[in-house]
Order: C-alpha cells, then sequence, then structure tokens
C-alpha cells in the first residue's frame, strides 16, 4: 500500500478532512483533537471561492484504506468502493472529496459509514459552481475517534474484455482452451491493490457514464426526474450492491506461485469474476490475468453451408459444448476473441484463425468458425431447368387453362400466368483433407417450394431445407436434388415442402 | 515499473528481458537483467493472412516471482496475439499475468518458479510486413507431351526483422533453413516435379474468350495447358497453391522459349489447374447464327429454335481436340429476346457434333461440344462445318 504522500503525488481522487476556522474554541478542540489522529498532514491549502470555508483551510488526507472494481464489460462501467479511515470531531465535520481530470460521474458518488453508524450522520452534500470536481460532504458526529467510511462512485474509463486461445492437438480431436480477462484502466486514477471484480452481463444504463463525468453537478440535476431515477441504475444496484454483502478486505499479499484464482459466482442476470487477492492496474496500463485453462477439451470437426450465418462458402468448424462432458462447463464464457491454433506434430503452432463470439450460457455449445478449407471444393452446379405446368389466362375473362403438352391449343389472347420452375442441381463437394469429412447444408428458399432428392433432407424451418452427409478423403461427388418453385397463378404458399426421390 | 531500454543497444527489433525482483518487491530500484537469446525461431507461412512467428528460449528463473519483459520496436507483432508456452521446465512454472505499459511496444509477464534455473519457453505471435508468394516455372519438352514442374516460394521480409537461422514453413514442401536478412525477398526453390502429363486444350466460348475478327466472326481460341494435381500425373503429393506459371518450351537446339504465362489458382489434391498460354491463331472457327424459327405454344408463350453454325479450320499439321462452349443467355439475348428467367433448352436433333452434348461440363447457361479436327494436310486445310440445334423452351 502507498503512503499517504505517495497517493497525493499520484492519485487525482482525494478525501480531505478539513478545519474550519469559525470560532476560537473551535480550533483549539480541533488542534486536540487532531493530536491524537494518526493520520498524515498532507497540505495547508488555500480554497478561494469555497462558500463554506474562510481563506484559510487545513486539511488532512485520509489515506485510501481498500480499494474495490466491479467492472462490467457490456457498458463503460466501473463501481469503485474505497474505504478509509476517518476521525471525527463532535459536531460537524466537512469532508472534500475530489476527482480532478479522471472520468466519474458526479452523481453516483455515496458516502456511507460502516461502522459508529449511530453517531455519525451525513448532513448535506454540497457540489461548488466554481470547482465541478469536487464536493462537499458534511458530517455530524456525536464521538470523537476514528470511523470507516466508504466511498463510491461510477467511473469510465477502466473496462475488461476475455479472450481465449485454443490449441488444437495435431489430429484435430481435443484442445486446450485457455480463458484470460483482461482489464483495462484508462480512468485517470492508478488503483493500487484492489479487489477486481469482473461482471459479465448486460446492465441497463440509460446514461452513458463517460458522458455524465465529463457534465457539472449543476446540468446533470436539470435532468428531469424520471431520467435521473432510471439513471439510477437499478439493475445494478439492486443485483449487485446489496447482494454482495461486506466488503471483505483484500488478502494479505504473499508472493502467488500459481496464477491467481478467479472465483465465477451468479449474481441475478449477471455472473461475476472475482481475481484472488488483489491487482495493481495503473492509469494507462492494461493486465490479462487467466481465468481458466481446460485441457484436452474433446473437439468434433464439421463442415457447413449456411450462408445466412457464415456467408456463401463452406466454412470448417470446430465443435464443442460447454460443460462438463467438454471439461468445461463451471463458468460461461464471456464475450470475446478466441484465437485458434493447430499443434503439429513437433510441438509448433500453425494459427487457424481468430473470431469474435458472444456469451456462452453453461450447457451451450460453443462453435468455432475457422473459415474456409481450400482442401475441400465446393461447388453448386445449375445442370438444367424447365419451366412446367404453365396456365394461360384469356385477355379480358378470369378464365386460367392450363396447357396440355399433347393436346396444344393455340390461343394468341392469352398469356401466361402460372407456372412451376424446375431446377436439377448437382452440389459438387471434393475432400481432399486427407480425411473424412462431416457436411451440413442449409439452404433457404423462398416461394412455394417442393424440394426433390435422395439425401434424406429435413425442414430446417419453414423456408429452410437442411441436409448432412459424409465425404471420404479423396472422394469428389455431386448431390443431387431438385427445387421446383410454382410461381405466378400457381403460387399459393410461401413454405418449402420435402419430397424424397 | 522500471525497465531498461536496451534494446537499441543490441540491435535486435525484439528483445526479452527477464529481470529478477528482490524478494517481496515489485518497485525495485536495483534489478538484475538477464537477456536471453533465441534458441531456435520457426517462421509460419502456411495461413493466407497471417505470418506466425515462434521462438523458443532458455530462460533463466529464479525462485518466487519473475518479471518476464517482451518488447519490440519497428515491428508489426500484433501484440493480441502473444502466446507463452513453457514447453519444457523441471520445477513449475506459471505465467501468473500480463502486463501492458501505456504506449510501448512491450508487454511484461509476471512469472512465477517453484526453484531457481532455466525453463524452455516458446513464445509466438504473428508478424506483419513478412509475406510469400508462390510462383510456378514449367518447362515443357519440344513435344508438349510432358513437361517439369517447379514450384517456387518468394519471402518478402518487410518485417524490418532479420531471421538468420529461421526454420521457415510455406505450408508447403519441406521446412527450410535460410537466412531471411532485413529488407530481403529470398526465392527458394521448393518442389521440382518432372515428367507431369500435359492436357493441351483449345477452347471457344463467345462470352469467356470473345472473338478475335468480330466483323468476320472468328472466334478467339486461347490454349490452355492443363496440369491434374493427382498421383497419375506424377504430382498429387500436395495443394498446389495460388501463384503466377511462366510456361516455357524447349525448342530442340538445347535452349527454351517463353510460351506465356497465367495466374495459377489455389488447386487442391485431386484438382485440375487450367493455365491460359497464349492464342492458337492456326485454328480457325467462325460462329454465325444460321437460323432462329419462332413457334407460338399459346398466347404470349413460344418457343424459339435457334441453329449455330461453326465452321471450323485446322491449320495446323496435328490434329486437335476443339472443345466449344454455347453460352446460352448470351445467345437468347443474340435472338433479340432478353429475360431474367434461367433458359429452358434442349439438344435439336439438327445437331452434328459427333460425341453430342458433353453432360458433364455442360451447366444450365453452357452447353459444351467438342469437335476432333484433322491435322492439314500438305499446305490445304480441311474446313469441317458443325451445327448446334438448340431449343429455347417456354418463353414470353
Amino acid at each position: 500500500m502507498a503512503s499517504g504522500s505517495s497517493l497525493v503525488a499520484r492519485s487525482a481522487i482525494l478525501l480531505w478532512t478539513l478545519y474550519s476556522p469559525t470560532s476560537h474554541s473551535e480550533k483549539r478542540s480541533m488542534k486536540t483533537s487532531t493530536e491524537n489522529l494518526p493520520f498524515v498532514l498532507a497540505a495547508l491549502l488555500v480554497f478561494a471561492g469555497v462558500a463554506r470555508a474562510e481563506n484559510v483551510d487545513l486539511s488532512t488526507v485520509p489515506k485510501r484504506d481498500t480499494v474495490q472494481l466491479t467492472i462490467y464489460n457490456s457498458e463503460d462501467l466501473t463501481l469503485v468502493r474505497e474505504t478509509r479511515s476517518v476521525s471525527f470531531k463532535k459536531g460537524d465535520n466537512p469532508l472534500q472529496f475530489s476527482w480532478v481530470n479522471t472520468r466519474i460521474d458526479p452523481s453516483s458518488v455515496e458516502l456511507r459509514f460502516l461502522d459508529h453508524t449511530d453517531d455519525v450522520e451525513l448532513l448535506d452534500t454540497t457540489f461548488p459552481h466554481a470547482k465541478p470536481q469536487m464536493l462537499y460532504w458534511n458530517v455530524r458526529s456525536e464521538f470523537v475517534g476514528r470511523a470507516t467510511i466508504e466511498i463510491s462512485y461510477f467511473t469510465s474509463g477502466i473496462t475488461w474484455s476475455a479472450d481465449y486461445v485454443m490449441i488444437a492437438n495435431p489430429q484435430e480431436t481435443k484442445a486446450d482452451l485457455t480463458s484470460y480477462v483482461r482489464v483495462f484502466n484508462q480512468s485517470g486514477e492508478d488503483y493500487e491493490d484492489a479487489q477486481v471484480r469482473l461482471v459479465v452481463g448486460v446492465v441497463n444504463l440509460v446514461e452513458k457514464i463517460a458522458e455524465l463525468a465529463n457534465m457539472p453537478m449543476s446540468q446533470v440535476g436539470q435532468l428531469g426526474a424520471k431520467r435521473r431515477k432510471d439513471y439510477a441504475l437499478r439493475a445494478m444496484r439492486e443485483s449487485v450492491s446489496n447482494a454482495e454483502g461486506a466488503f471483505s478486505a483484500p488478502m494479505a499479499a504473499a508472493a502467488p506461485s500459481e496464477p491467481k484464482q478467479v472465483i465465477k459466482e451468479g449474481l441475478s442476470e449477471y455472473f461475476i469474476f472475482t481475481i484472488d487477492g488483489t491487482e495493481t492496474v495503473p492509469n494507462g496500463w492494461s493486465k490479462r490475468m487467466l481465468s481458466f485453462a481446460a485441457e484436452d477439451v474433446p473437439i468434433k470437426i464439421q463442415y457447413r453451408y449456411r450462408p445466412q450465418e457464415y456467408g456463401d462458402q463452406l466454412v470448417k468448424l470446430y465443435l464443442m459444448a460447454n460443460d462438463k462432458e467438454s471439461d468445461l462447463g463451471s463458468t460461461p464464457l464471456p464475450d470475446g476473441v478466441y484465437r485458434t491454433f493447430h499443434a503439429t506434430e513437433g510441438g509448433s503452432l500453425r494459427y487457424v484463425a481468430a473470431e469474435e463470439k458472444k456469451y456462452v450460457a453453461i450447457g451451450d455449445k460453443c462453435e468455432l468458425n475457422l473459415g474456409q478449407d481450400k482442401d475441400v471444393i465446393w461447388e453448386l452446379i445449375t445442370r438444367r431447368t424447365a419451366r412446367e405446368k404453365l396456365v394461360m389466362k384469356m385477355h379480358g375473362a378470369d378464365v386460367y387453362r392450363e396447357l396440355d403438352g399433347d393436346n396444344l391449343q393455340i390461343d394468341v389472347r392469352s398469356s401466361v400466368a402460372g407456372w412451376q420452375d424446375h431446377v436439377w442441381y448437382g452440389q459438387r463437394v471434393a475432400n481432399a483433407t486427407g480425411k473424412p469429412i462431416e457436411l451440413e447444408v442449409r439452404r433457404a428458399y423462398s416461394g412455394d417450394v417442393t424440394f426433390l432428392s435422395g439425401l434424406n433432407p429435413t425442414r430446417h424451418d419453414n423456408n429452410t431445407v437442411q441436409y448432412t452427409t459424409t465425404v471420404a478423403n479423396g472422394q469428389d461427388i455431386e448431390l443431387d436434388y431438385e427445387v421446383v418453385t410454382k410461381q405466378g397463378w400457381l403460387s399459393k404458399q410461401n413454405r418449402v415442402e420435402i419430397q424424397a426421390k | 515499473m522500471n525497465r531498461i531500454p536496451i534494446r537499441r543497444l543490441l540491435g535486435l527489433s525484439a528483445l526479452l528481458i527477464v529481470v529478477v525482483l528482490p524478494a517481496a518487491t515489485a518497485q525495485a530500484r536495483i534489478k538484475l537483467i538477464t537477456l536471453p537469446v533465441r534458441d531456435r525461431v520457426e517462421v509460419r507461412l502456411d495461413h493466407d493472412n497471417a505470418t506466425l512467428v515462434e521462438e523458443q528460449r532458455e530462460v533463466p528463473l529464479v525462485q518466487g516471482e519473475n518479471q518476464v519483459d517482451f518488447s519490440w520496436a519497428n515491428t508489426a507483432i500484433d501484440p493480441n496475439t502473444i502466446v507463452f508456452r513453457v514447453v519444457k521446465a523441471d520445477f513449475d512454472v506459471n505465467v501468473l499475468s500480463v502486463s501492458y505499459p501505456p504506449g510501448e511496444n512491450s508487454l511484461v509477464w509476471q512469472v512465477s518458479s517453484a526453484k531457481s534455473g532455466s525453463a524452455i519457453v516458446r513464445i509466438s505471435y504473428l508478424l506483419g510486413n513478412l509475406s510469400k508468394t508462390f510462383s510456378y516455372r514449367a518447362v515443357a519438352g519440344h513435344d508438349e507431351k510432358v513437361l517439369t514442374l517447379r514450384q517456387y516460394v518468394r519471402v518478402n521480409n518487410s518485417a524490418n526483422e532479420s531471421f538468420d537461422t529461421a526454420n521457415v514453413h510455406v505450408g508447403i514442401g519441406d521446412t527450410f533453413t535460410r537466412p531471411i536478412g532485413l529488407s530481403e525477398t529470398k526465392e527458394l526453390l521448393i518442389g521440382k516435379f518432372p515428367n507431369v502429363p500435359i492436357v493441351k486444350t483449345y477452347t471457344v466460348n463467345p462470352v469467356e474468350f470473345n472473338y478475335i475478327d468480330r466483323p468476320m466472326n472468328k472466334l478467339r481460341v486461347p490454349m490452355h495447358y492443363v496440369i491434374h494435381n493427382d498421383q497419375r500425373h506424377e504430382l498429387g503429393t500436395e495443394a498446389l497453391p495460388f501463384g503466377k506459371a511462366r510456361i516455357f518450351q524447349e525448342d530442340g537446339r538445347g535452349s527454351s522459349a517463353f510460351l506465356g504465362e497465367d495466374w495459377g489458382d489455389y488447386t487442391a489434391v485431386g484438382d485440375t489447374m487450367k493455365l491460359a498460354i497464349g492464342v492458337a491463331r492456326d485454328i480457325n472457327v467462325v460462329r454465325t447464327i444460321d437460323k432462329v424459327e419462332n413457334k407460338r405454344i399459346a398466347g404470349n408463350l413460344f418457343n424459339y429454335e435457334v441453329t449455330v453454325k461453326y465452321e471450323i479450320e485446322n491449320f495446323k499439321d496435328q490434329a486437335v481436340r476443339l472443345d466449344l462452349e454455347e453460352p446460352l443467355v448470351h445467345l437468347r439475348q443474340e435472338i433479340g429476346h432478353h429475360s431474367d428467367r434461367p433458359v429452358q433448352w434442349d439438344v435439336g436433333d439438327q445437331t452434328t457434333f459427333p460425341g453430342g452434348l458433353d453432360k458433364k461440363e455442360s451447366r444450365v447457361d453452357k452447353a459444351v461440344f467438342h469437335a476432333d479436327l484433322p491435322a492439314r494436310a500438305g499446305d490445304k486445310a480441311e474446313k469441317s462445318t458443325h451445327y448446334f440445334q438448340v431449343i429455347l423452351r417456354n418463353e414470353w
């Protein structure tokens, strides 16, 4: 822990206890009380223009004893809770809290007494007009001595993200998955020896903290009452602050020999990752820590054609599940980048792909898109097309007549009103990967469609057909199917029907 | 964190420093710094868009917490891709965390060690500005029956880092160890395949290859070498990557002549690479629309019977096979009918190509035929005339 003087030098957030020369007797009592205080006397400062003070103030700087950061990844939002030990005299005790050059939301700063709660009371909070990043608390104390206070506030500029490194074995049957969390501090403040908690989840915010941080409190106060109420961040206050219980003191710093544990707990709609012990992330730095490492996670390879999800290409995927069977499942996998490598027989790494993936809940599947595999040729060949069951509409009348190929009747006063487009396709797949591949194809068709095939297709949804097959190594095959689409007057539905061939 | 900026003194652009910290302090002013050198470097250029460098270093560690600094200058290392792996240590070594200082190309690993001693670690990262291209040089025999295919890789090192003893993998062929200096481009032969049988093709297609003389309706006839990437054709061990292919032919007098060049697409094992070499001027193909007949079926519904005529002369002194491709959407436009609908077509019985339609190569929008052309007899070329009659059905 830094000393009080070094805190002054590094930190932009300061708490001062002020001793105003209001009366001779008060000055004397102040002197008596300060003699007993273990505080470091930080400075004798002039606070020009402060309503409460005269020209000369005496102040002390109670140092930060503990600090806890609760960092959200869905918004630029961090809840900071810090405790400081403050000595009070009987009567009114002005406290000044300032946060120059930081990104703290002034409307979020709160003071709470952790002990002597019956003896101390916050009378009022003043935001001076001339100094936007500062406030005064007026605390009335019924006792003389030290009390622990907790100051909490929201700041922007501290963020975290997860990332993953996946190393598949040479056979691509198993992979080692390592998950990291990385904390970025651009808040303007050094938080030394902080307990760090990372919240996985989407919190509701109606205003950006970064915007509020740049706004004088007088303007924040002009926001509508409802917006202010909303802004109170119900979700976080109720779900996180209340549930967390007492603020535990950081553990004694011993030289660790193992990466720190990241304790994962569910809380309401969120998941909280608490990093064991304390961390120091100076302003401007970022720090990456191990979240978990899973070895030999079973993976399955599948090749997929799903244009809506992966674009118009056949892609290779590693499939796994975030469950116990896969040696995972102890925690959700927060949004993050997965960097996939493939280990060679010699133990070197081959880079495969990087993919940004969304949150994977416990028990949910985790599928990594590795992109196109050039050793699998994928070509859709349209072999033939025919227009069938043509229907003519007589001019001037609501009369339709289906053409019969064997009994043509020429009628110049009619036009085509409906027909069936019949298309014969060959889906060519050539596998030169060195091993058999499992293939899954989804194609969507709009209109009144019949899908004819011997590929045992299934309907994935109203308009989408799915089929799967296996292609042996070295095989160059064409998967045949036909698509019949009713057009014009014949089209009565918008759905695909499957017919075996 | 006080770290000593000594990378410049060493002239290295990527530097590993191990800082041995006195016990129980992270703010020490006195530091012992060791500089583990690279024992082995592997450069993997097998990915299309990324180059992975993996370096192995023996890192001396003291019991307790160690600070391992990794910094780089003027190189495009992607710090988000750096992976630190302990591959050999006789005691427990763990990476506790990684810190990224502001405004610097560096990071600091906090590593705990159960004992004092050395650990072998591998650090891998993606490095920009180190790229590769492939190229081919093929020399065909005088009779154009076989060719010798040489495969080259060209590694362009603009990464501001020299790789003196790096093992380089380019994805195909064997690993090679050649020094690649700063800003150097190195070209290496990575494969040589003799006696690869050549398949020569001559193809006409009025859309894809256009006309060589439009007023005379004379089609351009490009000649291709088709290389089959399989063992039957003395290849097929690995894919042939995308690259420029330059084709030469032995002239029979101990030298060779340049025939032409083309981009070769990535060719998986079992697939074929088709290289356009040049235009065959000794094969004349005149294409004309010989006849169009509209047949009303009902109301506004028509069939069109179209006959395309090909007059072909081979002035070469050897017989060749000509591939004729007829794009049908284009043909429908030529007869004045424009439509978004796919072409429904059938081959008419007036078609004269002896082998009929090549069903394997034909598509919904392309009919493919073949014509075997006899060699020129003396100074006379026999003109052969073929017809493709096609019925374009159900148009309106």
